[in-house]
């Protein structure tokens, strides 16, 4: 290409990052902790819910972890981190005070303006409930611009539930419909045991309305978009986020890549009608 | 833009002038290979070689380069490094200059990347024509790079005793101007660049069975082909063909800290859809675990994937992946084998 | 507080210690951050309060044994330093004996020329937490690993072969030169040092995780190696792996 067509570059490049202070930190399970950050320059973040950003610890490196708060609840974010490897055990060892660099908010997050109006069905798989938290919070947050809400949430065992507080709070309200099961239940489990896909079982879906939201695991998507399709969703009203190995964020680095496509760019959050023809994503 | 030409002999004195003001690199011989270097004397550069061990986009993509500087812990604002100066890369042939297009979309799409692009950007690229292919391995007419008409300021075509110069942006042309000694070129020196031309053309044969065109559908019919199996099995997942290639451009980002360990840089280096740990994350899952899945991955990335994104093909029939491959894993070959429908 | 920092030794090679020597300075001085409490001979393992143990050689007497497993019981992290002590087997030998000696070393004769236990790598003995492998170890490396594990980082080791680095350097292929190469399935990280000064690697390293041996041995045969020239060439380092099958 002519080297003046290409365009104007920031020298402020795509990989800086801002830095934001760890606020507070809240242990939820064994593994995972619950952290909330403020950007320095004391900007929002400004994500949609469903989208992500590249974390830094500085000297140990960068991991694109989903914000887990709403845009609708103030200028703080948080995110849900389990410790895995370096840059995750690292942010575990933090206390509040501690700095952190922050890049995005990347990706396509969820099409909440189109899901307005219609029934929704959350259905989270582990970790998967940490970046469906963000809508879940806005919906609720708007709730009388949606149809009913259900929402279905599934651990290995019960210690790994997440923001117990929250699932308490959901399971109180009238108008949400929480169900929760276990793969395997403890001496104290009075709840449901069993894989997600045995909550479907009797769950009322109205087809023409409903939009499904599924985060987890890689192995859970397919059985749960079976059971979705079973219950007569269009693909184009089923909504999934995907994780791949992450290093840019922004497009360049190949790492994200699905058949053609980039998971940081396009996604996390695809329609089951994008996904479709992609070999490689489910 | 206007065709010059240049006496050979005055090609030597032209580079001297050049290296005054910039840094010149060129292709350059490497224990009887060719690789591109900075050309420390006219007489090193090697205008009639090619088929060199990797592309000259380690100029503007360079195997590691920093990103940033920061503070461990975060006490100052972490600094976006960009590093960039002149060069004049002189020499550059037409697959690689095709291939510099490919690169060019892909870090000037939605997030500019200025690490490349100010690179890019403060270079000129001075093409020199094949004569005849590098070897067995290159397929560039059947990839349709063996002519290119934009993306250098100058552009060398040996005819007799001169090179008939096209001009190709307004800095090429200054640059010849400034150093006073190319001439306009007459209607005899068109006459004989397009007998070149055609010359040139005749030498090379076309290497894929079918209309290049027609790639991305084989492919797609393809998905499953046992082929990608049979190729996984010989695979060593080495990476040297990603290395090697010219549109490649992923790559890993590492931080690595001073021996203060208070500061430190964060660094990308080159990397390759072809290794192992590609696409493995944290929790062990790798989403492209089968060797043959990888290899699949390079051929619709080349073949496809980008000529979706971009509209050109993301392989310019260099030839460099093939020469590298110690399986000799060859394009033409597997594309041709596509074609017959295994 | 400094962690402290344990270095001991058993039976390897002068190219190690020598790589060691060299750094001590470096890292005593520059790495403030930590305390060197045990070096070398001036050591005894009873009592002494380090986190870190830096293990050099392989074991290869039965009293080894004890001392090794005393270290491990003491230190929080164990690293392996240098081929002896990761990979065991022929280790760093190759620098003072012939091939010959070498060849019936890994052919099990080697009662004849040790009144020991087969030399194996620390890890038959006690598990190991991360590896500085290669013959010499690399300088550079050994002051990332000694960075990472004072950063909270685990030190990660390249999974990918020599041949990354090799084509990042622009080296000409020694198998284009007409000799066989194990880089290919041998472990980077290593810059590439062999291939560079013109040499075949001869996977001092040790293997990345998942070679392809086969489709390597192909190419060593179609380089005109013969099978017993491939065996003789994986036993150079890899020695260890092949008893303990
Ligand atoms: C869009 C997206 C959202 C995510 N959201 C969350 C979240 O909210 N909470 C959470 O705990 N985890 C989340 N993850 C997973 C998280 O990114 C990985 O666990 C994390 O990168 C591991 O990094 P590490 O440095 O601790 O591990 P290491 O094993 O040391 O990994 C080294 C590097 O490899 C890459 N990598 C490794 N695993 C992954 C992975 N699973 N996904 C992407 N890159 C990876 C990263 O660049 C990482 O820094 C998300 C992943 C993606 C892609
Ligand atoms: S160069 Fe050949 S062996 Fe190496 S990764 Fe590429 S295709 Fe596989
Ligand atoms: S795929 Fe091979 S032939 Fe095509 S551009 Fe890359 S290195 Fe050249
Ligand atoms: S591949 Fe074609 S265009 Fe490129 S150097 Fe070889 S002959 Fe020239
Ligand atoms: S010399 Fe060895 S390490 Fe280098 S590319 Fe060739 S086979 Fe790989
Ligand atoms: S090139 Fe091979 S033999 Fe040489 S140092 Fe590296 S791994 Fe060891
Ligand atoms: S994370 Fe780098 S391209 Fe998507």
């Amino acid at each position: 290409m002519d080297a003046r067509l290409l365009p104007t570059v920031d020298l402020d490049t795509i990989f800086r990052p801002r830095l934001a202070q760890l606020l507070n930190v809240e242990e939820m399970t064994a593994k995972e902790k619950l952290f909330t950050f403020q950007l320095k320059d004391g900007t929002p973040l400004g994500q949609d819910p469903g989208q992500f950003v590249e974390v830094s610890v500085f000297g140990i490196g960068e991991a694109p972890i989903s914000v887990s708060s709403s845009p609708t609840r103030g200028d703080t974010f948080e995110l849900c981190v389990r410790a895995v490897g370096n840059v995750t055990n690292a942010l575990h060892r933090m206390a509040p005070g501690a700095t952190v660099g922050i890049r995005g908010p990347f990706g396509q997050g969820f099409p909440v303006e189109e899901m307005r109006g219609r029934n929704v069905l959350f259905v989270a798989g582990g970790l998967g409930l940490v970046p469906l938290r963000s809508l879940i919070h806005a919906v609720l947050d708007m709730r009388q611009d949606f149809g009913a809400v259900t929402i279905l949430y599934g651990t290995k065992n019960p210690s790994e539930l997440l923001f117990r507080n929250e699932l308490a709070q959901w399971e109180a309200r009238d108008d949400v419909d929480y169900q929760v099961t276990v793969d395997v239940a403890d001496e104290s489990w009075r709840g449901n045991v069993g894989v997600i896909t045995t909550l479907f079982r009797g769950l009322p879906v109205d087809p023409r309305n409903t939009v499904a939201v599924i985060v987890g695991p890689p192995v859970m998507y397919r059985f749960v978009i079976r059971e979705v399709l079973g219950k007569g969703l269009p693909m184009g009203r089923i909504l999934v986020s995907l994780e791949r190995r992450m290093k840019c964020g922004v497009g360049k680095c190949g790492h994200c890549q699905i058949n053609g496509v980039y998971v940081c760019q396009k996604g996390p959050v695809f329609t089951y009608s994008e996904l479709r023809n992609l070999q490689e994503a489910i | 833009m206007p065709l010059k030409v240049i006496e050979k002999r005055d090609v030597e004195p032209l580079i001297r002038h050049l290296m005054e003001r910039f840094q010149v690199v060129g292709i350059k011989k490497k224990d009887g290979k060719n690789t591109y270097g900075v050309i420390e004397s006219p007489a090193e550069l090697r205008l009639d070689s090619c088929a060199t061990i990797t592309s000259p986009k380690k100029y503007f993509f360079p195997q590691r380069e920093t990103l940033l500087q920061f503070a461990v812990d975060g006490s100052w604002e972490p600094q976006a490094v960009v590093e960039a100066q002149p060069r004049i890369i002189f020499g550059m042939r037409p697959c690689d200059i095709a291939a510099t297009w490919m690169l060019d979309m892909a870090f000037s799409e939605v997030n500019a990347d200025a690490n490349y692009l100010e690179k890019r950007k403060r270079a000129l690229i001075i093409g020199v024509d094949c004569k005849e292919p590098c070897d067995e391995y290159c397929f560039c007419k059947s990839m349709g790079t063996l002519e290119v008409e934009t993306g250098y300021d100058l552009f060398f075509t040996a005819a007799d005793d001169t090179y008939i110069v096209r001009t190709g942006t307004p800095e090429g042309e200054a640059l010849l101007g400034e150093w006073g000694k190319a001439r306009e070129a007459l209607y005899e020196d068109r006459v004989k660049l397009r007998a070149v031309q055609r010359e040139k053309d005749e030498r090379f044969k076309e290497a894929l069975e079918f209309d290049v065109e027609e790639l991305p559908r084989f492919l797609e019919d393809s998905y499953r082909s046992l082929l990608w199996d049979v190729l996984g099995e010989k695979c060593l997942s080495c990476g040297s063909c990603n290395l090697v290639c010219p549109t490649c451009y992923c790559f890993n980002v590492l931080d690595e800290v001073k021996l203060n360990l208070s500061e430190g840089e964060r660094y990308r280096v080159w990397d390759s859809c072809q290794l192992e740990g590609f696409a493995k994350v944290a929790t062990g899952e790798n989403f492209r675990e089968r060797r043959g899945d990888r290899v699949r991955h390079r051929f619709f990335r080349k073949g496809k994937y980008m000529k979706e994104m971009f509209g050109r093909f993301g392989c310019v029939g260099c030839g460099r992946c093939t020469r590298a491959c110690l399986v000799h894993i060859n394009p033409i070959e597997v594309y041709n084998q596509l074609k017959g429908g295994e | 507080m400094k962690p402290k920092i344990a270095v001991f030794e058993f039976s390897s090679c002068e190219g190690c210690q020598l790589m060691f020597a060299n750094l001590e300075a470096e890292i005593l001085e520059v790495l403030g951050a930590v305390e060197i409490v045990n070096f070398r001979e001036i050591m005894t393992e009873k009592g002494d309060d380090y986190q870190i143990a830096f293990v050099e050689g392989a074991i290869t007497q039965e009293s080894e044994i004890e001392r090794l497993k005393k270290i491990r019981e003491q230190a929080k992290v164990l690293v392996a330093l240098g081929a002896c002590a990761h990979l065991g087997g022929v280790n760093c030998m190759k620098n003072y004996q012939d091939q010959e000696e070498v060849r019936r070393y890994v052919y099990k004769e080697r009662a004849e020329w040790f009144d020991t236990i087969p030399a194996r790598p620390l890890s038959a003995v006690v598990p190991v937490d991360y590896a500085v492998p290669g013959c010499p170890i690399d300088k550079k490396e050994l002051l990332e690993v000694t960075k990472s594990l004072l950063l909270g980082k685990k030190p990660s080791l390249p999974d990918y072969p020599v041949c990354v680095e090799c084509k990042m350097a622009e080296n000409i292929c020694v198998f284009d030169k007409g000799m066989t190469c194990l880089g290919p399935v041998t472990r980077a990280g290593c810059a590439t040092i062999c291939p560079t000064f013109g040499n075949k690697c001869e996977g001092c390293r040790g293997l990345v995780d998942n070679p392809n041996v086969n489709s390597h041995k192909q190419v060593l045969q179609e380089h005109g190696l013969s099978v017993q020239g491939i065996l003789n060439s994986f036993r150079m380092f890899e020695g260890y792996l092949e008893v303990a099958k």
